[in-house]
């Protein structure tokens, strides 16, 4: 009975330990919620938290409505989207013919494009804002897409090639039997098998593109196809000093993310893992 | 088989794609930033070939970038001395936890890693604000006004405030990774040394912490990576004042080519940047293959 209540007390004083680190590690945006729903006048108070009575929804309306909150989120989906799916085609591609056909200089392209996983993207900026304005795709989505896919096409690559040496060599053998070319052999052996791998490259894709700030920054200037990020950086322009409607519109923008992130855990939580440990 | 796997049209039109995006968009800049490292080009004037006397001037004159190397050092630092052991003790709290608890923290604890870098910068702004800031607020509720400054103009504090703010952001980060480390570890062990009637300390010290030496290899060279390409929240938030104090490696160069306007200097500094990843890249790699093989 006392061994039975201590290991309960001792569980308990777990679940409430986490509680208060997790409460500290999400202190800030619970204090950016709560601003959210306050008056600017209350910003520029005392107070370190006020309970919302009653709550200032209109900031938020201000935040969808003058943030123009659903075109930026249409941004992100579509250009966030289109790169994981290129991603995973490539990276599927180009991990079956640099491991497994036989072609002179595999190894060659193979560490080449790995490379590409230790440069930063910032020593590509200028040349690339360079390279873009004379392709005339400054400020367009496809400026987006193409650096998004290449950041994250050598990752990509490196997982995905890691798992396909790990498929059976017999089940290829027994497709090519029956007749099938490569298409089909990547079709109908390598897609099935590399679900796993594919789910942590999306993984990995979803967190390069959703937040990425920098190269969206010097490559786009207008508001039309620019993504989350900017809903903020646009509306703090209009608002100046208007905090606590900065504030919603900053709570609003990181919700998109975090309902994904719950959506998914389970995948996101192994792709995550997956991918840092292979990084 | 082999005729299949050695099909050339097949082969190209697997490999071109990436290729040519990878050359387009990576391969072609690098070659574009050592062509210009070597010009005094700045967009407007004749571009003229200096030779080297942009990377003389970077390696032998520049202390902004001597400090820049400072503080990615600092920042390093920071995240391994304070963050992971912070983690760690986390992630055996999380796995402890069990069941539904232990999901609903691995994802609490994870949400702000999720937070979009212009967020969390102008989150920590307003928090730091020296009249209506947070920081500032809390210390004058508990009797603290002494203490009270304006954080993010203070030489010394500006630095400590920005590798805070990257040691939350990647809090979730290092805690899942050592997490996924935890959970590799067999329940025996843990269970048998249980039974001995082990201490909480003791099962930490003699039996996780020996186990989990891979996983927090990964999580340092993680934290080198990281802090070496570190720029957006220092971009959005001291961009590298009070003098430059809290300046990056990265951020200097975006400064230098985006503010002044000085292409060739700038990209003598992209190229000596992409030398230092590579080399960080292959001594961390060194250590942990000569790591791996005890």
């Amino acid at each position: 009975m006392i061994a039975e209540k201590k290991k309960k007390w001792k569980r308990a004083r777990l679940l409430i330990l986490l509680s208060v680190v997790a409460l500290l590690n999400l202190f800030p945006l619970v204090w950016l919620l709560d601003y959210s729903l306050l008056s600017n006048s209350d910003f520029y108070g005392d107070s370190i938290m006020k309970l919302p009575a009653p709550p200032l929804w209109s900031n938020y309306f201000s935040a969808i409505v003058d943030g123009k909150f659903f075109n930026y989120l249409l941004n992100s989906l579509f250009i966030t989207g289109i790169t994981i799916a290129v991603v995973i085609t490539l990276s599927i591609c180009l991990g079956y013919a640099l491991i497994r056909m036989k072609w002179k200089g595999s190894r060659f392209v193979y560490t080449l494009l790995i490379t590409g996983i230790m440069i930063p993207i910032h020593t590509t900026l200028l040349p690339n804002f360079f390279a873009f304005q004379a392709y005339g795709i400054l400020n367009t989505r496809i400026a987006l897409i193409l650096p998004y896919i290449a950041f994250s096409m050598s990752l990509g690559l490196f997982i995905m090639s890691g798992f396909i040496e790990g498929i059976p060599r017999s089940l290829e053998e027994a497709a090519v039997m029956d007749g099938c070319g490569v298409l089909r052999i990547i079709k109908n052996v390598v897609i099935p098998l590399s679900k796993p791998a594919a789910v942590t490259v999306a993984t990995m894709t979803f967190f390069n593109c959703w937040n990425e700030f920098i190269m969206a920054a010097t490559y786009t200037s207008s508001d039309t196809i620019r993504t989350l990020p900017f809903a903020v950086m646009n509306f703090s322009g209009k608002y100046t000093s208007n905090y606590t409607v900065q504030f919603a519109v900053m709570f609003l923008s990181t919700v998109p993310a975090i309902i994904i992130f719950i959506l998914f855990n389970k995948q996101m939580t192994k792709g995550i893992i997956a991918g840092a440990i292979k990084e | 088989m082999s005729k299949v796997l050695s099909n050339k049209k097949m082969i190209a039109l697997l490999v071109l794609p990436g290729i040519i995006i990878f050359c387009l968009v990576i391969l072609v800049p690098i070659f574009m930033s050592v062509f210009y490292s070597v010009t005094d080009y700045n967009g407007i004037d004749a571009m003229k070939f200096v030779g080297l006397t942009n990377y003389k001037k970077l390696i032998m004159d520049d202390k902004i970038m001597w400090l820049s190397i400072r503080n990615v050092f600092i920042l390093s630092a920071g995240l391994i001395i304070i963050q992971h052991p912070l983690s760690i003790v986390c992630a055996i709290y999380v796995d402890k936890a069990g069941g539904v608890w232990e999901k609903i923290f691995r994802v609490l604890i994870f949400i702000p890693s999720m937070t979009s870098v212009v967020v969390t910068a102008k989150l920590w702004m307003n928090m730091l604000d020296p009249t209506f800031g947070l920081v500032n607020k809390i210390l004058k509720a508990v009797g603290l006004t002494s203490w009270c400054q304006a954080w993010m103009t203070e030489t010394t504090t500006a630095l400590i405030a920005i590798v805070l703010i990257e040691i939350w952001v990647g809090f979730g980060w290092s805690m899942l990774i050592y997490y996924a480390g935890v959970k590799g570890i067999p329940a025996d062990q843990i269970d048998a040394a249980r039974i001995d009637g082990a201490a909480d300390g003791h099962l930490i010290t003699k039996i996780i912490l020996p186990q989990l030496k891979p996983i927090i290899r990964i999580n340092i060279t993680l934290a080198i990576v990281n802090a070496l390409k570190m720029m957006e929240t220092v971009y959005l938030t001291t961009n590298g004042a009070p003098g430059n104090a809290t300046q990056f490696v990265a951020n200097y160069l975006y400064v230098k080519a985006f503010s002044d306007q000085k292409y060739g200097y700038a990209n003598a500094i992209s190229v000596v940047f992409i030398v230092i990843c590579l080399i960080a890249n292959f001594i961390t790699k060194q250590i942990t293959a000569e790591r791996g093989e005890k």
